[in-house]
């Protein structure tokens, strides 16, 4: 029985050309000679017979179960078009009977899943046929380019589009894939790494604590990186990889609290480097584990505190090369029009206040 | 004073941790790892404090909360977590947690923490802080002008808890009791949890809390 749900092989080995009649032959149980007298007839009318012919060589497979190439699929139902077109001219019915029937049958075929692409040639045959409205079966009007390029339009579109949806999810899927690559890189090269390190280096508790602390760092960057502190080129950001950089070197823990944000100019960039020294002093000389630094940043300006609950120092019988140290710090806010005051009391801790204040633009 | 806690969280070994690292004044009568199983422990068990997970794989911190409240109002939670963002930290807070501490802090800390729920009164981190403060930044207040705008007294005591300040610390500086410190952190909380504040019922509504 004929399977209409796949297209039939051709039959090269018993056919006389291309094995088109043969295999016809073949999928409907009769002889072959048969389907030849039925296209010898048909190019007749019209010519449809050839252009069937060429149709039907380009749409059969030369495997039966296979499905021919795109490319010749495309041009193979082109054809079609032009055959049936033909066909019905040939069989002289006033041009919107033939427009209406191929019109219905497209429509009906367009609804049934599997033959999309039939019913998807048969409304773009019915097109043609109306835009070549009025014609009388010649083998001239049949041809224009407009009906040619509507019907090929229409016949190439559908194809075309399911073409760009599997590119899509083509697509969709290698990006998933790369995703996925990704993750795992970082992984190895991070996690893993620190991960292996925090074993090999137990015993020394301070340097796994900066262990841990690096890679949760580095690890909330990249799940987390609309947070404040990894918005590139902020005030809060720079402080964040600043504070990273002071941990790192000389092993506390800086805890950042902030409250609005600002976007990095050189006056900035300078508070930056003195709220840097004043982490660094803190690190060295007060001989806590943590400081505490608070960022906020307005229209009006910008304020950074540095604070240590170490051992504090007096201003007043400061070491000379602390001193140095606190009048850096206050040279460069000046320079950059901004204040520095440090506030100290020996046992109890010191604070850095850092304040830009900003002309309103 | 023994304070009686209950611990919910996914992970074990954090559990652990915190058990061993809390102090003497603290009992912990039980431990879960689900929403689930942290429900009825917490209504069977009636703790003062819960310290609670803000991500539970089924449902959250806030379902805990949620799911206990009706049975058992007068138990606290603390908020414990990894995360940081101001979502999961406003979010938690808003559904009913009395404060939020990172799972960084240390066991000193922790227990001065629960201590401070128990007694009915709000813990707030630097970086806690830091989001209140911008968060009733700016704007106009929305529907309540006592609800949607910090007071100044209250602006700077939050403004010292930013910066590493202790309430003993606070208390000194802005010569007040300590009592009224407390007094302060508690209504701003109560101005978290309660203001329709634009920022704050975002922050709600990306997790889903609306």
């Amino acid at each position: 029985m004929l399977d209409l749900r796949t297209v039939p092989a051709r039959d090269r080995a018993n056919g006389a050309v291309a094995g088109v009649s043969a295999g016809i032959a073949r999928a409907l149980e009769v002889d072959p000679t048969l389907v030849r007298l039925l296209f010898a007839i048909l190019t007749l009318a019209g010519g449809a017979g050839i252009a069937l012919y060429l149709a039907a060589a380009l749409l059969m497979p030369s495997e039966p179960g296979a499905r021919s190439g795109g490319t010749r699929r495309v041009i193979g139902l082109a054809l079609l078009v032009l055959a049936i077109v033909a066909v019905l001219a040939g069989l002289g019915l006033p041009w919107f009977v033939q427009a209406a029937a191929v019109l219905a049958a497209g429509g009906a075929l367009l609804l049934r899943r599997g033959r999309r692409i039939v019913g998807a040639v048969l409304v773009a045959a019915g097109v043609a046929v109306l835009l070549t409205s009025g014609g009388d079966g010649a083998d001239g009007p049949l041809l224009t380019p407009a009906a040619l390029a509507g019907g090929l339009l229409l016949v190439v579109g559908p194809w075309l589009w399911r073409t760009a949806q599997e590119r899509d999810a083509e697509r969709t899927r290698r990006i998933r894939s790369e995703e996925r690559a990704e993750v795992a890189a970082r992984v190895h090269d991070s996690v893993l790494q620190t991960l292996a390190l925090v074993q090999r280096e137990s015993g020394d508790a301070k340097r796994v604590e900066q262990l841990a602390r690096r890679q949760e760092r580095e690890l909330r960057a990249w799940l987390f990186p609309e947070g404040e502190l990894f918005k590139e080129d902020t005030l809060v950001a720079a402080i964040g990889a600043t504070a990273a950089e002071v941990e790192e070197l000389h092993g506390v823990r800086i805890e950042i609290a902030s409250s609005g944000n600002a976007a990095l100019d050189d006056d900035l960039r300078a508070l930056v480097l003195a709220a840097r020294e004043a982490m660094a002093n803190a690190a060295r000389f007060s001989g806590a584990d943590e400081i505490s630094v608070y960022v906020e940043a307005d229209g009006g300006g910008a304020n950074v505190f540095v604070r240590d609950r170490g051992v504090g120092f007096d201003r007043g019988e400061v070491p000379s090369g602390r001193r140095g140290l606190t009048e850096s710090i206050e040279g460069r806010m000046r320079r950059h029009h901004g204040t520095a005051t440090i506030t100290s009391t020996p046992g109890e801790g010191t604070e850095v206040e850092l304040s830009l204040p900003r002309s309103q633009p | 004073m023994t304070r009686r806690v209950v611990i919910v969280d996914d992970h074990g070994l954090f559990r652990a941790g915190v058990r061993s690292e809390l102090g003497e004044s603290i009992d912990v009568v039980g431990e879960a790892s689900t929403v689930a199983e942290a429900i009825p422990l917490v209504v069977a068990q009636d703790p003062d404090v819960v310290l609670l997970d803000v991500h539970l794989p089924d449902g959250g911190g806030q379902a805990v909360i949620a799911g206990v409240a009706p049975e058992r109002p007068g138990v606290r939670f603390l908020a414990l977590s990894v995360s940081d963002a101001a979502e999961d930290v406003i979010a938690v807070v808003r559904a009913g947690a009395r404060g939020y501490v990172t799972k960084t802090i240390s066991g000193d800390e922790l227990t001065e923490a629960i201590h401070r729920v128990a007694d009915g009164d709000a813990v707030f981190s630097p970086r806690l802080a830091g989001f209140v403060l911008d968060a009733f930044g700016s704007g106009e207040p929305v529907r309540d002008a006592e609800l949607d705008e910090l007071t100044a007294r209250e602006r700077e005591v939050l403004r010292l808890i930013a910066r590493g300040y202790r309430y003993k610390e606070i208390a000194a500086s802005l010569h007040l009791s300590v009592k009224t410190v407390e007094t302060h952190v508690s209504n701003v909380l109560r101005k978290l949890q309660l203001s329709s504040r634009h920022e704050l019922t975002r922050w709600a509504a990306e997790r889903r809390m609306i």
